[in-house]
């Protein structure tokens, strides 16, 4: 496995761009996930009620999120969930391994779960001899193929029908075809045999319940029921910014997030297990483990702007809607979480020093805020993140990265045309002498490619007209027209 | 060190651990108040005066029949919807059913509506009532029944500490679940409220909502129909006599 990091995005970008395949199935993620968003959230009477709901819940548990991660902490235990605690990925991936070795399990499934990739916890299993199966049906082709999720909905969306045939013909050893029911049917049979003999199973959570202790998890395959109800022990690993008070504010949520993922008004299951079984004659695990886990996300609540990256549902929302994602996918943006709320998150996780590009990886065109169904700001925060690349850039801090280190010159310039700007004079005769300076480079008009010298003679300034053309400085000023007596033809 | 101490020693870690995380939430909560009154101020002058937080509204929208807007959104999920008039009726469609799918072996919950329709089935198919792996995974069909359905949105609500329905409900290929038409609620917002009137202690260990069969779009967005879980979903409702 070569997967790119978020340190060379802009290459990484660049690569993906050139492959038609990819951004085909791009295309059709957007269309097809984007229409079936727009019709599902008109069958809501007030979306805009229902997304203030929502950012409104999320803030008051973050702005208490100690009291009621401590309720939810109690809640689960009286009912018999067993609690643990993590600071960070390293210490979620070490007591996963503790508690399969206090229960002696080997074989153990998986439900799809971004914590879990967020710390690499199957590459932590697999070196400790516990290598589990992931069972939802795309996280099962990308970890066939040994590759990384890049979709927070459907991780396999960068594969074609026919990559995943002949993926499973290598790998299991059935007949190449074109029919997604017989390659889903492939998956169901030899993932029943795995889910008979799992002593273990790891699932993520989508919500957890202060009042009751309760946590959820949505999924539309079954294979999280399957997971969570037929292995002796459960461990689930959540996210501290998981948390919403009431049982009741389910409604909110189970409204939007299915609606802005996938354009479904419910998925096919949810799942809401509170504690471990009464008695031994009760179906499900013996063991019921949550493992809470911090790894960056409280230090996200030092600031209002960065706090809300904490109130993010994973819908995918975002993703669907950015332009970027659309031309570029997912892998581009190194890191288990891609498209705006990636760029946002990542930084934040990993350190902006190793992700200093992806706050500049948007246009900051603003679709990701009006699709997200919590109403995060993502530009907002891109800006933030951009001030803290650009402070650490000064301070000599962050890693002087492309484009970062673009920034340097672009600082220069901008010095000097603020110098010049600001001294009426040296600004006249400064446009004058460009004027006579731009004649080698204007054809037809325009300074574009059709030049080209440009390129050549000044490769900052070539950047500029490497994909669109310049407009040339006018003849005349407008100040020169307005002393000829532009002010008196009025 | 035995085992005992270890426990505990990992015990004493992980009160550490929880210190430290809430002691962070706390510190960083702290760090952000100047910053929060700055942005609550921008916010007043923004838009007037905050609004308070208040309780979800369950909307009581206008009660089109329940049992029909409940099938019209199950068959919307590509689920089957049969309304019958009284539980000799349930019995035959599931014998029907049984028939149809040639199904040898049926894993049924313990709900007292599912045991009483069983009862009048007439079939030499196998019954399993109190189904483990690996018999389960041979079954054709599991019959449950449903404490709650849910008209909007076409949903099964199972609640375990009434019914033991986890696996019949989710292995077996084909899922036929009988309700009665009382247990109809028009919006998920009533049941979740419903559920929460149980009380803490009340709730059930597990609930499971239901719609529609298991499906998935992982490769290349192409719907397929019972990955995981049943591939068909059969909701039979008891109406009583004079159902529409």
């Amino acid at each position: 496995m070569n997967q790119p990091t978020s340190e060379t995005f802009d290459q990484n970008a660049r690569a993906a761009l050139l492959d038609p395949q990819l951004r085909g199935a791009l295309r059709n993620l957007a269309h097809t996930f984007g229409e079936r968003r727009k019709v599902a959230i008109t069958t809501v009477d007030d979306w805009e009620g229902l997304r203030e709901r929502a950012r409104a819940i999320k803030d008051e548990t973050l702005a208490h999120l100690d009291k009621y991660l401590v309720d939810f902490a109690d809640n689960a235990a009286r009912a018999g969930a067993q609690i643990h605690w993590a600071r960070d990925g390293a210490e979620a991936c070490a007591l996963v391994i503790r508690l399969l070795h206090e229960r002696q399990a080997t074989q153990v499934v998986k439900s799809k779960s971004m914590a879990t990739e967020e710390i690499h916890l199957n590459k932590a299993l697999e070196a400790a001899g516990l290598a589990p199966v992931e069972t939802d049906l795309g996280e099962w082709i990308i970890q066939l193929a040994d590759e990384t999720p890049s979709h927070i909905v459907v991780p396999a969306i960068h594969k074609s029908k026919r990559q995943i045939a002949e993926l499973f013909a290598e790998k299991i050893g059935i007949e190449p075809t074109d029919d997604v029911a017989v390659l889903t049917g492939a998956a169901r049979r030899i993932l029943r045999q795995r889910f008979v003999e799992a002593e273990a199973g790891i699932s993520g959570v989508n919500f957890g319940v202060a009042e009751t202790g309760t946590f959820l998890i949505l999924e539309n395959e079954g294979n999280a029921r399957l997971t969570t109800s037929l292995p002796k022990m459960h461990i689930a690993l959540m996210g501290i910014e998981k948390i919403i008070p009431r049982l009741v504010d389910l409604d909110v949520f189970l409204k939007l997030l299915p609606r802005s993922g996938t354009g479904q008004r419910l998925t096919s299951y949810q799942s809401l297990i509170t504690g471990v079984k009464r008695s031994p004659e009760d179906e499900g695990p013996e063991e019921v483990h949550i493992i809470l886990m911090d790894n960056g996300r409280s230090a996200m609540l030092g600031h209002p702007v960065t706090r809300q990256s904490l109130a993010c549902i994973r819908c995918g929302a975002c993703l669907n809607a950015c332009p970027v994602y659309q031309q570029i996918g997912g892998h581009a943006y190194g890191s288990v979480y891609p498209g705006p709320i990636g760029a946002v998150i990542t930084p934040q996780l990993i350190g902006i020093g190793k992700a200093a590009q992806l706050p500049y990886a948007s246009s900051l065109c603003g679709a990701c805020r009006e699709v997200c169904p919590v109403k995060i700001d993502i530009p907002e925060l891109l800006l933030h993140l951009r001030a803290e690349v650009a402070e650490g850039t000064a301070r000599g801090t962050a890693e002087q990265t492309r484009p970062v280190k673009h920034k340097l010159v672009e600082h220069l310039i901008f010095r000097l045309y603020a110098f010049a700007w600001s001294r009426p004079m040296l600004y006249e005769w400064g446009a004058r002498l460009l004027r006579v300076l731009q004649r080698p480079v204007v054809r037809d008009g325009r300074i574009g490619k059709a030049s080209s010298v440009m390129a050549k003679l000044a490769p900052p300034l070539g950047a500029w007209t490497a994909w669109r053309d310049a407009r040339p400085f006018a003849p005349r000023t407008f100040r020169e027209q307005w002393r000829d007596g532009l002010a008196d033809k009025k | 060190m035995n085992d005992r101490e270890e426990k505990l020693s990992a015990h004493g870690q992980n009160d550490e651990v929880r210190r430290d995380i809430l002691a962070a939430i706390r510190r960083h909560l702290t760090a952000s108040a100047p910053f929060d009154a700055v942005r609550a101020e921008h916010h007043a002058q923004e838009s007037g005066a905050h609004a308070p937080l208040a309780p979800v509204a369950v909307t009581h929208a206008p009660v089109a029949a329940p049992i029909a807007r409940f099938h019209e959104a199950l068959a919307a999920v590509g689920g089957h919807c049969v309304v019958v008039s009284d539980d000799r009726a349930a019995a035959e469609t599931v014998q029907q059913l049984i028939e149809q799918k040639q199904a040898q072996r049926i894993a049924v919950s313990d709900a007292p509506l599912v045991q009483k329709v069983c009862a009048q089935i007439k079939s030499d198919a196998l019954v399993f009532a109190q189904t483990e792996p690996p018999a389960l995974f041979d079954c054709d069909i599991g019959i449950t029944s449903a404490q709650w359905a849910v008209a909007e949105t076409g949903t099964l609500v199972l609640e375990s500490d009434c019914e033991r329905h986890r696996l019949s409900s989710l292995v077996p290929p084909v899922h036929v679940a009988i309700i009665e038409a009382a247990q109809v609620r028009q919006t998920l917002g009533e049941v979740l409220h419903a559920i929460n009137e149980q009380g803490p202690g009340g709730l059930s260990r597990t609930v499971t909502f239901i719609t529609g069969p298991s499906r998935t779009s992982d490769i290349e967005l192409t719907l397929a129909i019972g990955v995981h879980g049943p591939g068909e979903l059969y909701v039979i409702i008891i109406a009583g006599e004079g159902h529409d």
